[in-house]
């Protein structure tokens, strides 16, 4: 198997005393779309935080396509390294965080234009040609307060991917959501999927899980207790602690 | 608003039409009332302030010196704005670096801005004029002639940007921790971040109270003729006044103008602020 886009070694986060994170090791390979679950509290969202530094780790090292970034550093070289990791990563959050002084495209093409210096004639043509595939390109001069929740989503995948990264970290894109909000997002994403997107999606979208993840990744009190396909997972998981989470899941469908 | 315009099938008005206007018509009557009560409150004030000319004015003033100095007067406008416009610049300079200390986790710049804060909200601005008048030829020895406007200009920037710098952090605080992950997360550094997401919503959040400011401080540049070498609406008052021994005349002058600056300024504010509402909060 090639390297892998992102390789968690050993990773271990404290909150003062609380350990969050008790030593995680994870890969995720080129083209692969891992969904992370787990009860609320069980660290999904601090790993995820921690690939691209908006958490520090405490202890272990990130792998971002071969830049290796170990825990604790400090200075202008780490800082660098976090630099280029994030550069490297699209994020996209639970509650959108779009740019509200912005228009839709000028919220797209900020990052490419200001981080990466891109000419704004070519940023623009790269900003619409993602909020197309986001199916938003008809919104492109309305602000954000102006569109519903699922379409300012849309709007933060388009602007994420905008950066081209070569991963996309996914934190419970639809827990902010209205519930006939969350298909037109997941849709979105599974297009993404298929078309070959390194994606880590944190979520609690079960059925999503089963039908797009590669793997699944089961999370619980900070560590990783189970991975596996969707059917194995779903279908056959071993832990208990898995059947206690999908059992909840169930009872709280019906 | 479509539905307000819509007919009923016969022609008559819809209850919701009929609601509407009758809302519309409360809110027009509110305001035409308004309007009179104005108008009748500056009848009385003209009354009291009337003199001879309908013989039932309690105050006595001298129509003619009004007439012969009110160009003399009127000229100090001009200046009064200049030395709120340059001193509403300095403030918000200053408000800026303020803030952005009093954010700051770096001691030395922490502490300058408190420093700053502390010291120019615990004195009299009245002092600070003067302070800066007397002390600034002493700083800057080459300097000696020029402080009269200057010497305001810098008190009265300072003093308010120490003031407006509490807006300013209000508005940066204001920006939400989620505004700042997202330009973070896409590569952005803390400068790019600042300038290009934080300021210039922290902005919009502080412009409303800036105009409040800057109103204020066109009657608080009255201050600066203390030193007696600006030439702006108040000293041209209180000179006229006080060689003629027209005090009262020269100071209800200098009120009507200082009124209607503020009066235009007011409206001005408004608009900016209407313009502001309609974007994108």
């Amino acid at each position: 198997m090639s390297a892998p886009i992102v390789r968690v070694t050993g990773l271990k986060k404290y909150f003062g005393r609380l350990e969050v994170l008790k030593g995680i090791n994870l890969d995720v390979q080129s083209r692969e779309v891992v969904c992370l679950i787990g009860r609320s509290g069980s660290g999904k969202s601090t790993m995820l935080r921690c690939i691209n530094f908006l958490e520090e780790p405490s202890e272990g090292e990130i792998e971002i396509h071969g830049l290796k970034i170990p825990a604790g550093g400090k200075g202008k070289e780490h800082q660098k390294l976090v630099h280029e990791a994030r550069l490297l990563t699209g994020m996209v959050f639970q509650d959108f965080n779009l740019f509200p002084h912005m228009s839709i495209l000028e919220n797209v093409m900020e990052a490419p234009v200001i981080v990466k210096g891109m000419d704004r004639a070519k940023a623009k043509e790269i900003a619409e040609m993602n909020l197309a595939r986001v199916g938003m390109l008809f919104k492109k001069d309305e602000y954000p307060n102006r569109i519903s929740g699922g379409q300012k989503q849309r709007v933060a995948i388009a602007r994420a991917l905008a950066m081209q990264p070569m991963v996309m970290l996914f934190d419970e894109p639809t827990s902010a959501l209205d519930p006939e909000l969350i298909g037109e997002v997941l849709e979105v994403m599974k297009g993404l999927a298929k078309e070959g997107t390194t994606m880590l999606v944190v979520t609690h979208e079960m059925g999503f899980a089963r039908e797009v993840a590669d793997r699944i990744i089961v999370m619980n009190e900070g560590q990783l207790i189970e991975e596996g396909t969707p059917k194995e997972i779903l279908d056959h998981p071993k832990q208990k602690q898995t059947q206690a989470l999908l059992d909840r899941y169930r009872s709280a469908d019906k | 608003m479509e539905i307000f315009r819509k007919k009923q099938a016969d022609g008559s008005l819809s209850h919701v039409e009929l609601l509407y206007q009758l809302q519309q018509r409360k809110q027009m009557q509110f305001r035409a009332n308004v309007a009179i009560s104005w108008i009748f409150l500056l009848l009385i004030l003209y009354v009291l302030f009337s003199g001879d000319s309908l013989g039932l004015g309690a105050i006595q003033l001298d129509t003619d010196f009004i007439k012969e100095n009110f160009t003399f007067i009127a000229q100090g406008v001009g200046d009064t704005l200049y030395i709120s416009f340059l001193s509403i610049v300095l403030a918000i300079i200053l408000a800026l670096l303020a803030a952005l200390g009093r954010l700051s986790t770096f001691p030395p710049f922490y502490a300058l801005s408190t420093f700053y804060v502390s010291l120019m909200r615990g004195t009299p601005l009245y002092l600070q004029i003067f302070f800066f008048f007397l002390a600034l030829p002493q700083i800057i020895p080459w300097w000696a002639q020029v402080p009269g406007l200057w010497a305001g200009v810098l008190a009265l920037g300072m003093n308010y940007g120490a003031y407006m710098s509490e807006t300013f952090r209000a508005g940066i605080s204001s920006v939400g921790k989620g505004q700042r992950e997202a330009a973070i997360a896409l590569g952005m550094t803390n400068g790019q971040m600042m300038r290009r997401i934080v300021l210039p919503q922290a902005l919009r959040f502080a412009i409303p109270p800036m105009g409040n400011d800057f109103i204020a401080m066109t009657k608080d540049s009255a201050m600066v003729a203390a030193t007696g070498f600006v030439h702006e609406l108040m000293w041209r008052a209180t000179r006229v006044g006080r060689t003629n021994l027209r005090n009262l005349e020269a100071l209800i002058m200098a009120a009507f103008f200082y009124w209607i600056m503020t009066l235009i300024l007011t409206a001005i504010q408004s608009r900016i602020e209407a313009r502001l509402g309609k974007g994108d909060r």
